[in-house]
This record gives structure tokens, sequence and C-alpha cells, in this order.
């Protein structure tokens, strides 16, 4: 398609880097692991709004508040130099960035529909399915544990069964204290299963992006606009216009800053969610990353209070639940791909790189996490600042005059999660950028 | 963008099989609703 003399052209000074450090395999799971905690956590601020606000403008809020973290984060940490160069140099990616940001908004709504009518203990499990839908589109499309040996496969596929059925079996006990609202169960099941195939569907422009040498922050950095853009036009359809619907933002502008600090914290797991895609496949990465429920489990009864006087049956299906999850994870964090495995991942790599043109031992350099561009000085651009001042105006603005819900919170406890929460950002971020470079 | 970066998208199966899923949702989303 295009000459790769050309795409070489843009990368004048070309050098071959190779960091040697932490296994990439051992870098994804601490990803996958870190993305789970941050996108548990990301439930939690959405749980101080007050009552009275429809599930889907909250999930507007997290959206809005995400887009503001999009930019701000990959400008703060590459700048946009860097990214600029980085879209330039593979345009075509930007077509399944924008499908897998409309994937992700209408999926997210279809699970507003399914939390509606059969609640979130049964609606979480039918869409935390996306996780095996993501792993057989790896296997079809990207030829993810083809050539790997029966014990990867029972691993990685045990593993992820395993995170699905511990799902199940966590949403039973939370059944026991929220009771998901009846009638219309179907339409509930129906929308959770759709959820979940549009979800594992998503982690296909993941995939493809990754293997074809473009950086996670780039990527999402587009990603964002087919989100935000799908969730505005999905609200003016399901609100009947555009002044209906400013009309209830501005209504709900006292508890925006809930979902937005909510989306903050999704984007930074969303952000280790797609190194995990990058350095462990989807089939292995998104499985650790649906761990998530156990995170939002944790918030929920440690912080919440939401499990107090839980009988002991519900405690037990609890522990049970939360093994078997601990236990896929395990599976799949043990799961490496062997050299024959490699050979098939290069070879859908090499498919990009003939098809659009790519240069190979660039893209193959990127994907291994060497990526020659990562070390050259970007100079910093004025509205680099203007970015990061006006997202962090718009955060204080919202956070002034803001209210939240009377509940009870566990400070204690509160303070443990954060530190919880804290820790792997920190550890996994010097990780990703000692081995990596954030490439 | 050039004419034939833009077969090689059209073309791509990469593209379509999150396309497709994508129009079966929002069907489904708007039957739903």
């Amino acid at each position: 398609m295009r000459d790769a003399t050309t795409t070489a052209a843009t990368r004048p000074t070309v050098q071959k880097i190779v960091r040697t450090g932490i296994s990439l395999h051992k870098l994804g799971v601490f990803c996958g692991l870190s993305a789970a905690v941050w996108l548990g956590s990301a439930e939690a601020p959405t749980k101080l709004v007050n009552e009275g606000f429809s599930p889907f403008l909250i999930s507007m809020g997290m959206v809005m508040g995400a887009f503001v973290a999009r930019w701000t984060i990959p400008t703060m940490l590459k700048g946009t130099g860097f990214v600029f160069d980085d879209l330039r140099e593979k345009p075509h990616l930007m077509v399944w960035a924008l499908v897998g940001g409309m994937l992700w908004a209408v999926a997210n709504t279809l699970t507003i529909f399914a939390v509606r009518n059969v609640g979130l203990a049964i609606a979480f499990p039918l869409w935390n399915t996306n996780s095996l839908v993501g792993l057989f589109w790896g296997c079809l499309l990207f030829k993810e544990l083809r050539g790997s040996r029966t014990k990867d496969w029972v691993k990685v596929i045990g593993g992820a069964g395993a995170i699905v059925f511990g799902a199940a079996v966590l949403a039973v006990a939370t059944a026991q204290q929220n009771a998901g609202t009846p009638g219309k169960a179907a339409i509930g099941i129906i929308a959770a299963l759709g959820a979940g195939v549009l979800l594992g569907t998503m982690y296909i422009p993941y995939r493809k992006a990754y293997i074809s040498g473009m950086n996670p922050l780039s990527f999402v950095t587009i990603f964002t606009f087919g989100e935000l853009g799908t969730v505005f036009l999905l609200g003016w359809i399901f609100y009947g216009g555009t002044t209906p619907l400013l009309a209830e933002l501005n209504r709900a502008r006292p508890m925006l800053f809930w979902p937005f600090l909510g989306g903050f914290c999704w984007v930074i797991g969303d952000l280790f969610q797609n190194y995990a895609a990058k350095y462990l496949g989807i089939g292995r990465g998104i499985p650790l990353s649906n761990t998530n429920q156990l995170w939002g489990l944790a918030w929920g009864a440690l912080v919440f209070g939401e499990f107090a006087g839980m009988s002991n049956s519900g405690k037990l299906l609890i522990t049970v639940g939360s093994i078997i999850m601990i236990a896929g994870a395990v599976s799949i964090s043990m799961a490496a791909p062997p050299p024959s495995e490699m050979e098939n991942w290069n070879a859908a790599m090499h498919r990009e790189c003939d098809r659009y043109g790519l240069d190979r031992e660039n893209v193959a350099a990127v994907v291994a996490g060497n990526d020659p561009l990562a070390d050259n000085k970007h100079p910093r651009r004025w509205w680099e600042i203007l970015i990061v001042c006006v997202a962090s105006g718009i955060f204080i603005w919202l956070a002034v005059g803001t209210r939240a819900q009377d509940i009870f919170v566990n400070i204690p406890w509160m303070v443990v999660l954060m530190i919880g929460t804290i820790v792997p950002l920190g550890l996994c971020g010097t990780l990703l950028w000692r081995r990596t470079r954030f490439s | 963008m050039k004419k034939s970066a833009l077969i090689c998208i059209l073309t791509d199966v990469h593209l379509w099989v999150p396309v497709v899923i994508l129009i079966l949702g929002t069907a489904l989303l708007m039957t739903l609703r």
C-alpha cells in the first residue's frame, strides 16, 4: 500500500535499541492486573452520585471525564509531537480506533439496559463473557494460541473460563443483597450478552493497532472521539434532541464530578488494559483485566458496607468466587507463549506490514517494546500546557459545589484500598517506563 | 489517503468483523429501546 521507505523517512534517527529487564509476558501480566485494580476502582466514585439520575447520564458523565483524561495523560507522558508522529505513520489505524470507541459506547449503553432489567448481579457475568469472545477473535484473526502447547491452551482457556465462572458465583452471592428489577428479564439477558459480544469484538481494533506498532497512548487518543461522539448521538436519540439532553446535563451539574472522577480512573485502567492487550495478546490480557469485579466488590463490601448483615452462605460464595477468579488469573499468568506461538504472532504482524506498507523492522521493534522513537526527544508545545490546564480546570470547576450522596463510608478501608490502587500505578508505570518507555 | 490505501482498509476482514457486530449491536439497542 505504501512504500516502506516513505515510512522510514519519517523516522530520521531510527536506531536499534534493545532494552532488557522484565519479560514482556510478565510486564503484560502486571498491566492486566493493574488494569483490573483501576477499572474496578472506577466504579467507586459513581456510588457517591445522588439518586434521581439515570444510569445513562452517569455513564455519559464518565465518558466525558474519560475524554478529558484521554487527552491529558498521553500529552503529559509523551507529548503531542510523539502522538501525532505515531498517527502519521499509521493513519489507517485511526479508522479502527474510531470503530473501537463506537463499539464501546454501544456496548456500555446495552449494559445499562441489562442492569435495569435483570440487575448488576446477573448482567455482570453475562457481559464478562467478552473475554471468551476476545479469545475467540484473537485466535481466529491474529493467530493467538496457534502453535501453542496443549498445556498452554488448557491454562488460557481454563483460566478465562474460571474467571467467567468466578464472576457468576460472585454474582449469585451479591444477588442475595441486590435483587434486580423484576420483569423484562429476557431483554436484560439479551442486552447483557450483546454487550459481551460487542466488548469482546472491541479488542479486534486494539490488537490490530498493537501488532502494527501503534502506541497505546496514540490509539486511545483517537478511540475517545468514536466513544464520545457515539455516546452523544445515543443521548440525543434517547432524550429526544439537543435541548432536552443539555437540560438534563445541566440538572446533573452538581453531581458530574463523581462520574468524571470515575472516568479518570477508568482511563488509567483502560491504558493498562491496552498495554496488556499489546504485550500479552487479547486472549490472555483481557481475562486478567476482567478480574476488576473483585476490586469493585472490595470497594462495595469494605468501604461502602454494602454486604453488612450478609448470610454465612453469601460470604462463603463470595470467598469461593474470588478464589476461583484468582486461580483463573494465576493460570493465565503462567501461560507464557512458547516460540512456536510467537512465530504465529509474527506472521500476523507481517500480514499488517505487507498489507499497509509498514516497515517490518520498525514494527517488530515497537511490538517488542523497543520503539526507536521512544527515546527521541519531542519538543514540548505550548498547547500541551494549555491541554493540561484546561483538563485540571474542568475537574476543579466540577469539584467546586459538588454534592455527594449521604452514604456510609469506611474511611480506614478507603485509605487501604486507595493505597492498594496507587501502588500498582507506581509499580507498573515504572516497569513500563523502564522496559518500554511507554511504547 | 491514497486510493490503494482506502481499498486495503475497505477490504480488510479486520474491519468488517467489528463493523458488522457494531451494526448488529446498534440494531439490538434500538430494538430494546
